[in-house]
């Protein structure tokens, strides 16, 4: 590592997940000189820990937010249906298989009134194009006979799956590599500054000493880190952090094609490849936190007992048979929340030319996010598809910025 | 729910020896542990319906049992025997203390509360992964010992030991004892190699010649049971044709390879500390050495790098059973000066007896470990040799990953390498394949073992039937 000189690049990405490895795939493709630096090693983070639901249908969690919130997420079905076109090319455009699975999901239901909730965000997604549609208790029976018999009905979409978060990243990357880029782990981002002259100015600390960077443009894609390396420059990015909990069973034979989830409680669950049965659905795990009370988002999460409890007792009573099964794993990840619980991606106007990507749900959405936000460091403007993504929607928190 | 003043994980001798001194000290005590009765590896008793005649009359058993027959009468003691703690939790800030998980053969999983915990785990044998080491029949030492002393059952009727460490003559002798037949004792390194290892460290270690005496008592024994022991031997492979298991093992003998006819297998490289409870709770561990692993860091009075957790025994690195009862010793006066039922002076006069002890036998600890080294001795594994049996991960897949990983940068470590081959998420979570993954990762780096950062240990620390979380969720 160099020591003392400053090199040049045309983006500095900082942080070395999907968000970031992706979005250099696409820039070096472009012709851009990329450097990606990673302060740990690669898919660290939120992108490996995630359990690789690839989920279209509105989210829950949209849902239990009353009906504004629920009129808010149907916006994003719109990038959702991107999103499906960009996961059935993804394996031929890495040239590799990512055990992409699309064989449909369920959102299940186990009341009436669940049943209604259901009918009413189907008929908003079928009028925003997508082709979710109402299975009645008798027909998710025929579909998927290892669910249990009690459950009401679900939404069904044929394009939901999994792909395998262990080996995605490292396709981009290996790809930008190839294409170019420099991917760099093992160094942090210690200092970011913006010059006179509107560019930036950055220094990243590793083992082996200091390597400077100047650079006209910064893409920050390290998830829930985001505010504090925004922060270097005093700038102001409402995400927060979201840890979470995963678990993993042990092998079995094939018994579950699609990805769940409920519609009243928080679930994902689904089989893999090699036969393990993931679940989650956004049960919290216990940050770590200093002495003083604070968070300590450098330490992991913990495992909170009773919401690892609530979360398997919701998939047993959907699929009876996993209380067959042994648990191997729970492993806790930190994702964040925005402000508005929508992703926030494109350029910061306080600061022209630093850019964010990050805000959950960004392993279904990271892909197509990666190439929307290649476009617009491209072309100097962002397409229309990302213009509800955009920061501008919280430029007023950076009214009282000072830069350079 | 109860909290208890302390909460001690592992019932063998480090872990007697502490709730010898907490309970002393009037502190409320539970040991739990994964066997029914208390003991650890180094006695662990048969089940209390089989009635065994001799059961560990040796000399070297002697203080052990002296120690458990103590602290198991003792009323106060709250034994948790049969359960595996999964999980370690800090209290929330403002509160001090853990939250255990544990399961145990009553099914369910229930919870433990105290304000401190002493990790005193053990250590497990490291299993070594060379061609024809999962055919049936190729065990490791530690779990033929465990059959013969504690279940009275001989795995296998002509049976060779293999590896570097001399637990084998004491094995040895214990399953002729048993009435078994020991083919041969192979040991991989040179009788002249071992000779030098030994005589550097002798003047120390004959401050306690107690072992080394027993060391040569066994050796005779063999000779007289007409027991061949084999020095520069190193194993190769062990073969067998279809599903009948282990028929031989092939050594690299002193005109070329040699095959020794067999039913059992056993391999005694060395032991692995059981840290991952320490791991979990974030506490401080480095490399162990010689034979590898985590073992966990401590101050001169057995306290972690967390607060409010301790740990002696094997856990800090393998020594022993005498070197464990010492250090359990020292962990309980601490634990009983931090909650206040010593002051200073007491616990500084009382832990000189167990210091000096434990002093005194790092001579021969020393000796040991320099004469077992089994670094040099490893056997290689073949690019089709599973190194991670649980998911069927062969050596060449995991060094393919390695290589991968090393062309994007060098500061991966092993979690990186099972994202990318799975090997070390099934069953075991590692335990098995975890020292081979970070040696690999080590040499390819170019760095030393203890550079490289292993897996994360994960909740739980043994796979849990999820039926047992299920029952009092509601």
């Amino acid at each position: 590592m160099m020591t003392g000189e400053t090199s040049n690049f045309d983006i500095l990405i900082v942080g070395g997940g999907l968000v970031g490895c992706a979005s250099a795939w696409h820039l070096a493709r472009l012709g851009l000189k990329v450097l990606v630096a990673e302060r740990g090693h690669l898919n660290a983070g939120a992108s490996g820990q995630n359990a690789g639901s690839l989920h279209f249908q509105i989210e829950r969690r949209f849902l239990e937010q009353g009906e504004k919130a629920a009129a808010d997420g149907a916006r994003i079905v719109t990038l959702n249906r991107l999103a499906i076109e960009e996961w059935r090319g993804i394996e031929d455009m890495l040239s590799r298989p990512l055990d992409v699975a699309m064989h449909g999901g369920l959102m299940v239901a186990e009341t009436e009134e669940q049943m209604a909730l259901l009918a009413f965000k189907v008929a908003r997604e079928n009028e925003l194009g997508l082709s979710t549609q109402v299975l009645d208790r008798a027909q998710l029976r025929e579909r998927a006979p290892s669910l249990s018999p009690h459950l009401a009905g679900a939404a069904w979409l044929a394009e939901e799956g999994h792909a395998n978060p262990r080996i995605l990243v490292d396709a981009f990357a290996e790809g930008a590599g190839e294409q170019g880029a420099q991917i760099r782990t093992g160094i942090a981002l210690t200092a970011l500054s913006m010059a006179r002259d509107g560019t930036y100015r950055a220094v990243l600390s590793g083992p082996d000493g200091e390597m400077r960077v100047r650079t006209p443009r910064v893409l920050l894609a390290s998830g829930h880190w985001v505010p504090r390396l925004a922060g270097m420059l005093g700038l102001n990015v409402p995400l927060y952090a979201a840890p979470l909990m995963m678990s993993v069973t042990d092998r079995t034979e094939p018994v579950l094609p699609y990805l769940i989830q409920h519609v009243g409680a928080r679930l994902s669950m689904k089989q893999t490849e090699d036969g393990n049965l993931l679940i989650g659905g956004g049960w919290p795990s216990r940050l770590a936190r200093r002495a003083d009370g604070t968070p300590d988002l450098d330490r992991p999460a913990t495992v909170e007992m009773k919401n690892l409890r609530a979360n398997l007792a919701v998939a047993a009573r959907v699929m009876p048979g996993l209380a067959q099964r042994s648990l191997l794993r729970t492993w806790t990840g930190t994702t964040c929340i925005s402000a508005d619980q929508l992703p926030i991606v494109g350029e910061i106007p306080a600061a022209p030319g630093l850019f964010v990507a990050a805000g959950g749900s960004l392993f279904t959405l990271g892909p197509v996010l990666a190439r929307l936000l290649a476009r617009t460091i491209v072309e100097g403007s962002p397409p229309e598809e990302l213009s509800m993504f955009l920061p501008r929607r919280f430029a007023h928190l950076d009214a009282f910025a000072v830069l350079p | 729910m109860t909290v208890f003043d302390i909460a001690i994980v592992g019932g063998g001798p480090a872990g007697l020896a502490a709730a010898e001194r907490t309970l002393a000290a009037g502190l409320s005590t539970c040991v739990i542990d994964e066997q029914q009765r208390p003991g650890g590896q180094i006695l662990r008793q048969p089940p209390s319906a089989f009635s065994v005649p001799g059961w560990l009359t040796g000399a070297p058993y002697r203080k052990g049992r002296a120690l458990l027959a103590n602290v198991s009468d003792d009323a106060k003691l709250h034994w948790l025997g049969g359960q595996s703690v999964l999980g370690i939790t800090p209290d929330p800030a403002g509160e001090t203390g853990f939250t255990l998980a544990l399961s145990g053969t009553m099914g369910g999983v229930s919870e433990v509360r105290a304000k401190r915990v002493l990790v005193a785990g053990g250590c497990y044998d490291m299993p070594v992964a060379l061609p024809g080491w999962t055919l049936p029949g190729v065990m490791s030492a530690g779990a033929v010992q465990t059959l013969v002393k504690a279940q009275q059952v001989l795995p296998g009727q002509r049976i060779v030991l293999f590896g570097t460490h001399p637990l084998m003559i004491v094995l040895a002798k214990q399953i002729i004892e048993a009435g078994g037949q020991v083919e041969a004792v192979c040991f991989a390194q040179s009788l002249k190699r071992m000779a030098k290892a030994a005589l550097a460290h002798l003047p120390r270690a004959i401050a306690t010649p107690a072992p080394l005496i027993a060391a040569a008592g066994g050796m005779a024994a063999l000779r007289r049971a007409g027991v061949r022991i084999r020095y520069a031997a190193p194993v190769l492979r062990c073969e067998g044709e279809g599903q009948g298991g282990v028929e031989q093992v092939v050594i690299a003998g002193p005109n070329g390879e040699e095959a020794l006819a067999c039913d059992l297998a056993a391999m005694c490289y060395g032991f692995l500390p059981q840290a991952d409870l320490v791991r979990q709770a974030g506490a401080g561990v480095r490399w162990s050495r010689p034979a590898g692993g985590w073992e966990a860091v401590h101050d001169g009075a057995m306290r972690s790098t967390v607060p409010g957790l301790y740990v002696a025994g094997e856990t800090t690195g393998v020594a022993g059973s005498d070197a464990a009862m010492a250090e359990g010793a020292i962990a309980g006066l601490a634990i009983a000066q931090d909650a206040g039922a010593l002051n200073e002076r007491e616990a500084a006069t009382a832990m000189r007896g167990p210091r000096s002890a434990r002093k005194a036998m790092q001579g021969f600890i020393g000796l040991l470990r320099a004469v077992a080294d089994p670094c040099p001795w490893l056997p290689a594994a073949s690019a089709e040799t599973l190194l991670c049996r649980c998911e069927d991960i062969a050596a060449g897949a995991v060094d393919r990953a390695i290589a991968d990983a090393l062309s994007v940068g060098p500061s991966f470590g092993a979690s990186a390498i099972k994202l990318r081959c799975r090997a070390g998420m099934g069953l075991c979570q590692g335990r098995s394949c975890e020292h081979a993954l970070v040696r690999r990762i080590a040499a390819a780096r170019g760095c030393g073992e203890g550079e490289v950062e292993g897996f994360r240990p994960r909740f739980p620390a043994r796979p849990l039937a999820i039926a047992d979380l299920l029952e009092d969720a509601g």
